[in-house]
C-alpha cells in the first residue's frame, strides 16, 4: 500500500513540472480569468440597433431553431456544420455585414463553439459576436 | 494478456495526454462544459491532467511506477464515468474531450461503452502481481 502511495504521488508531482513549464509557455495565450472575452458579447439592444447589418445565427439545435428563432436567423449548428455552413456562405453571408449568434440562455456554449468555428475553420472577416444572454434574452426584450 | 492490455491502455492515454497537449484552451472549454469547476481551475487541469495522462501511459508500458500509474488512472476513469453521467442526468451537452476532436465523432453511449470497457481493463490489470521497481 506504502508503495502505491508512493509510486502515485511521484507520478503526480512528475506531472507537474512540464505542465508548470507549458503554463508558463502559455501563460500569455490562455484566457485565464474567463471562457470568452467580454468583448466578444453584444446586448440584444445593441445587436437590434444594428438593423439590417447583421446576420443572425441561431447556434440550438435544429427542432429549437424550427419552433422559434429570431427573425431572419439562419440555423447553423455543430450538429450540421458542414451541409450548414455551406448553405450559409452560398446563401445569405455577407463579408460586410456583423454576424451574432445566440444559443438558448447565457449557460450555453453552442454560440461560443459555433462563433469560434466561424472565426477559426471558416475563417470568416465579419465582427462575429454572441448573444449575451441568448435566446432567453431576446425572448426577454420581445 | 495482461502485459498487452496494459500495453494498449498505455498507449491510448499517451494518445489521449498527447492531443490534448496541443490545445490546453480547447481542453479547458471541455472541461468547462461539465459546469462543475470554476473556470480557473479548469484550465489549470486541463494544463496538468494530458501530462499525467501521459507519465501514466509511458509508466503502464515501461511497467516503471506500475502500480501507482493503474491506480491514478483508474481513478481517473472512474472519476469521468461518474462525471460523465451526472452531466447526462443534468441535460448537459458535453463531449469529454478525451481524445481531442476525435471525441466529437462519438456520442455518449460510445464515449460510456469505451470508457468502461477500460475500466474492465484496468481492473484486470489491478490483480497482477507488483512488478519490481
Amino acid at each position: 500500500m506504502k508503495a502505491l502511495l508512493r509510486q502515485s504521488a511521484l507520478l503526480v508531482v512528475l506531472a507537474l513540472l512540464p505542465a508548470a513549464v507549458q503554463a508558463l509557455y502559455l501563460r500569455e495565450k490562455i484566457p485565464w480569468q474567463s471562457r470568452v472575452a467580454e468583448s466578444d458579447f453584444v446586448e440584444v439592444d445593441t445587436a437590434r440597433g444594428w438593423g439590417p447589418n447583421v446576420i443572425w445565427i441561431d447556434a440550438r439545435p435544429s427542432d429549437e431553431f424550427e419552433r422559434d428563432h429570431v427573425p431572419g436567423a439562419v440555423s447553423l449548428n455543430e450538429d450540421r456544420w458542414g451541409e450548414g455552413l455551406s448553405q450559409f456562405l452560398a446563401t445569405q453571408w455577407s463579408p460586410e455585414k456583423k454576424i451574432v449568434v445566440y444559443c438558448s440562455a447565457a449557460s450555453c456554449n453552442l454560440a461560443e463553439d459555433v462563433a469560434r468555428r466561424l472565426r477559426e475553420e471558416a475563417k470568416l472577416p465579419n465582427e462575429i459576436r454572441i448573444l449575451k444572454g441568448g435566446w432567453e434574452a431576446w425572448l426577454a426584450k420581445k | 494478456m495482461k502485459r498487452v492490455i496494459a500495453i494498449l491502455i498505455g498507449a491510448l492515454f499517451i494518445y489521449a495526454g498527447a492531443v490534448k497537449i496541443i490545445d490546453p484552451v480547447e481542453f479547458a472549454r471541455d472541461i468547462d462544459n461539465y459546469k462543475m469547476l470554476p473556470w480557473k481551475l479548469g484550465v489549470g487541469l486541463a494544463l496538468y491532467l494530458p501530462w499525467l495522462e501521459i507519465f501514466c501511459g509511458l509508466a503502464l508500458i515501461t511497467r516503471i511506477l506500475f502500480r501507482g500509474s493503474v491506480f491514478i488512472v483508474t481513478s481517473l476513469m472512474t472519476f469521468f464515468i461518474v462525471a460523465s453521467i451526472v452531466a447526462k442526468a443534468r441535460g448537459l451537452d458535453v463531449s469529454c474531450g478525451c481524445f481531442g476532436h476525435a471525441s466529437k465523432y462519438l456520442n455518449f453511449s460510445w464515449h460510456l461503452a469505451l470508457d468502461f470497457l477500460l475500466l474492465g481493463g484496468l481492473l484486470l490489470l489491478w490483480k497482477r502481481p507488483a512488478p519490481a521497481t
